[in-house]
C-alpha cells in the first residue's frame, strides 16, 4: 500500500501522503482535486467512488471534546476512490478556509457524487462548483445552521441536559 | 379473432404517433410499502413511462454523525445498530474495528470467529427478508411467509447469542460481551454461547439450504416472477461503480468484487466461500446473486462452527475506553454493501468525528438512472431488487 501510495502521489502532484491504520490518504491543493480524482479513475482504475465528506477541524467546539492539542482551523474535504478488483481504496484530502470554502465538484468524474456533495455542501457550508442541483437532501428547505459545523451546538443538550450528566432521582428510603 | 386475423387486422389501422401528451408529476410516498420507510419520490411521468425521478430524501435523518460527537465509543455502538435495522448486527462490526485499529487491541480469535457467525447470520437475516419483500412487491404473497419463516430461526438464534433481535449491541471494543448472566464463576469457556447453539444453528442452516432450493423453485421458477424481473432495471457495471454502488447489486452486474475478500477486518481468509455474480445486471439477477449468498453464508457459518477455536471473549481493554489520537477507515461487506466508518479521534471517550459512509446511500443515488425509461408498473420491480432500507440512507 506504501508503495502504491507513493506511485499514486507522485502521478498526481501530491504534496504528501500518509498510510496510518491502513488507511491510505494522499494530499492534494484545490486546484488539484478534479485532476487527482480523473487521473485516480484513468490511470490507476480507481473507478469506485466510495464517499465525499468532510472533517471540521476547529478549537473551540459547541459539543463534544475540543482536541488535546490545537490544530489548524479548516475543513479538511475527503472523497474514498477505489478499485473493484485489488480491493485498493484512496482518500484524496484537501483543506478549505472555514470562510468561504468553495471547490470543483466531482460529479464530472464520478456522478455518484451528486448525493455526498449535497451532503456535505448542507452540513459543512461548502460550495461544490459546477454542482448540478446543490440543494438541500436530508434538512428540511430554510433550515439554518450547518449542523456538522463543531460550532453548532445540539438544541436538545441545551434545553434538557444529557440525563447521564446528572444525578439520577434516589432510591426508595434513600431520601432524608 | 385468432393471432392471424389480428396481426392481418393491425395493418389496416394507422395510429398517429404525433399525439403530443402532457407530462405527469407523480408523487409516491413517503408512506408507501414498497419504500421500505420513508421514501418521496417525484417521478415525472409520460403515459406510463418514467422520464424523470427525483428522490426526496431525510424523513429519516437522525444525525447519528452529528450524536456520535456527544456519545462514548460503547454507547456509539448501540446508535450504530439503529442504521440498517434489517442486519443491525453486521454494523457494529466496521465501527468497533476501527475504534480497536486506533487502540491497537485486537480481538481474541474465538471472538473474532463469533463475530463471524453472527455477521453471516446477519446477511441471512437480511437476505431473507429480501427474499420475502422483493415478490410481494411484484404481487406474490407466498414466498413472504416461508422467507420470514425461515428468518425467524436466524433472529432466534442471534437472539439466543446477545439478547436481541434486531439491534445485538453485542460487540465491545476488544472482543464480544461474555453470554448475559454469566457471573464470575462462569468464566469457563463452554460458558460464553448458549448451550446447544451450534446444533440448533447447524440444523438451522439446513433449514437454510432447504429453503434456497425451494425458492429457487417457487420463485425462480415462476413465469410471471420471471416476466417481471428479466431484463427490467438493467445496471450496467461501470454505471454501477461511477455512482458508487456496492455489494449484491454490484455483483449482479458481473463485477467480481466482495470486500470479505480483500480487507482484514474479520478472518474470512480462514474460510472457502464463492462470490455469486450475475450477468445482465436486471431485476432477477439481483435475486439470484443474494439467493446465492445465502447459500454462501450458510457455508460459512457451518465452518467457523467446526474450526471455533476456544479460549477467551475479550482482550484486555481499559474500564474506561479513551481510543488514541488518529484516523482510521475501515469498510466492511455488509448484507447490501460496502459499509464504511471514518474514525477520526481526539484522545477522547467518544470521536471527534465519525463519518458513516452506508450502503443504502450509495445504492439509492442510482434510482434517477436507473428509473429513466422504465415502465411505472416497474418501479416496483426495480426499487424492490435495490433491496435498501431508508435507516440506512438516511442515518
Amino acid at each position: 500500500m506504501e508503495a502504491f501510495g507513493a506511485e499514486f502521489a507522485q502521478a498526481v502532484g501530491a504534496s504528501g501522503h500518509t498510510v496510518e491504520h491502513g488507511t491510505l490518504k494522499v494530499r492534494v491543493s484545490n486546484q488539484q482535486w478534479v485532476a487527482a480524482a480523473t487521473v485516480g479513475r484513468d490511470d490507476f482504475d480507481l473507478v469506485y467512488l466510495s464517499y465525499v465528506s468532510a472533517i471540521d477541524w476547529a478549537n473551540d467546539v459547541a459539543v463534544g471534546d475540543a482536541p488535546e492539542e490545537p490544530v489548524e482551523e479548516r475543513f479538511e474535504l475527503l472523497a474514498a476512490i477505489g478499485d473493484v478488483t485489488e480491493g485498493r481504496l484512496v482518500h484524496l484530502s484537501t483543506d478549505l478556509p472555514k470562510d468561504g470554502a468553495s471547490i470543483a465538484t466531482l460529479t464530472d468524474v464520478y456522478p455518484g457524487a451528486n448525493w455526498h456533495e449535497r451532503e456535505a455542501a448542507e452540513m459543512f457550508n461548502i460550495a461544490f462548483e459546477g454542482h448540478p442541483n446543490l440543494t438541500k437532501i436530508y434538512l428540511p428547505d430554510g433550515f439554518e445552521g450547518f449542523p456538522l459545523q463543531k460550532s453548532f451546538g445540539l438544541l436538545a443538550r441545551e434545553v434538557k441536559p444529557w440525563p447521564g450528566d446528572v444525578d439520577v432521582e434516589g432510591l426508595p428510603g434513600d431520601h432524608e | 379473432m385468432t393471432d392471424q386475423d389480428f396481426m392481418h387486422h393491425l395493418g389496416d389501422v394507422s395510429v398517429s404517433i404525433e399525439l403530443e401528451t402532457e407530462d405527469m408529476t407523480l408523487n409516491i410516498g413517503p408512506q408507501h410499502p414498497s419504500t421500505h420507510g420513508v421514501l418521496r419520490l417525484v417521478a415525472k411521468v409520460d403515459g406510463e413511462i418514467i422520464t424523470d425521478v427525483e428522490p426526496v430524501l431525510g424523513y429519516m435523518h437522525r444525525g447519528y454523525e452529528k450524536i456520535s460527537e456527544v456519545r462514548t465509543y460503547p454507547q456509539v455502538t448501540a446508535l450504530v445498530n439503529r442504521i440498517d435495522w434489517v442486519s443491525g448486527y453486521a454494523n457494529e462490526i466496521p465501527f468497533i474495528v476501527a475504534a480497536e485499529k486506533l487502540m491497537g487491541v485486537e480481538a481474541p480469535e474465538r471472538a473474532q470467529y463469533i463475530r463471524v457467525i453472527l455477521t453471516e447470520m446477519a446477511r441471512l437475516a437480511s437476505h431473507l427478508a429480501f427474499m420475502g419483500s422483493f415478490p410481494l412487491e411484484l404481487g406474490a404473497t407466498t414466498p413472504l411467509m416461508y422467507a420470514f419463516r425461515d428468518r425467524e430461526r436466524i433472529l432466534d438464534l442471534i437472539e439466543s447469542v446477545t439478547g436481541g433481535r434486531f439491534h445485538p449491541n453485542f460487540n465491545r471494543i476488544g472482543g464480544v460481551k461474555s453470554n448475559a448472566g454469566a457471573g464470575k464463576t462462569q468464566k469457563k469457556a463452554s460458558q460464553d454461547l448458549p448451550a446447544g447453539f451450534f446444533t440448533e444453528t447447524l440444523a438451522a442452516m439446513d433449514v437454510v439450504d432447504a429453503s434456497c432450493d425451494e425458492m429457487e423453485t417457487l420463485v425462480g421458477g415462476n413465469e410471471i416472477f420471471l416476466i417481471r424481473s428479466k431484463g427490467v432495471g438493467v445496471l450496467p457495471a461501470d454505471i454501477a461503480v461511477s455512482y458508487g454502488v456496492s455489494g449484491p447489486i454490484l455483483r449482479a452486474s458481473g463485477v467480481e468484487f466482495d470486500l470479505r475478500k480483500t480487507e482484514d477486518y474479520l478472518p474470512y481468509d480462514q474460510f472457502d466461500f464463492d462470490i455469486p455474480t450475475g450477468e445482465n445486471g436486471d431485476s432477477y439477477d439481483r435475486w439470484y446473486v443474494r439467493l446465492q449468498e445465502i447459500r454462501q453464508s450458510a457455508r460459512i457459518i457451518r465452518q467457523a462452527i467446526e474450526g471455533i477455536p476456544s479460549g477467551p471473549l475479550r482482550a484486555k481493554v481499559p474500564l474506561i475506553i479513551k481510543v488514541p489520537k488518529g484516523e482510521a477507515y475501515v469498510r466492511a461487506e455488509n448484507p447490501k454493501g460496502e459499509m464504511g466508518y471514518y474514525l477520526v479521534s481526539e484522545g477522547g471517550q467518544g470521536p471527534y468525528r465519525l463519518k458513516i459512509r452506508s450502503s443504502s446511500f450509495s445504492n439509492l443515488s442510482i434510482l434517477p438512472w436507473i428509473l429513466e425509461g422504465v415502465l411505472l408498473p416497474d418501479l416496483l420491480a426495480v426499487m424492490g431488487s435495490l433491496d435498501f432500507v431508508l435507516g440506512d440512507v438516511d442515518r
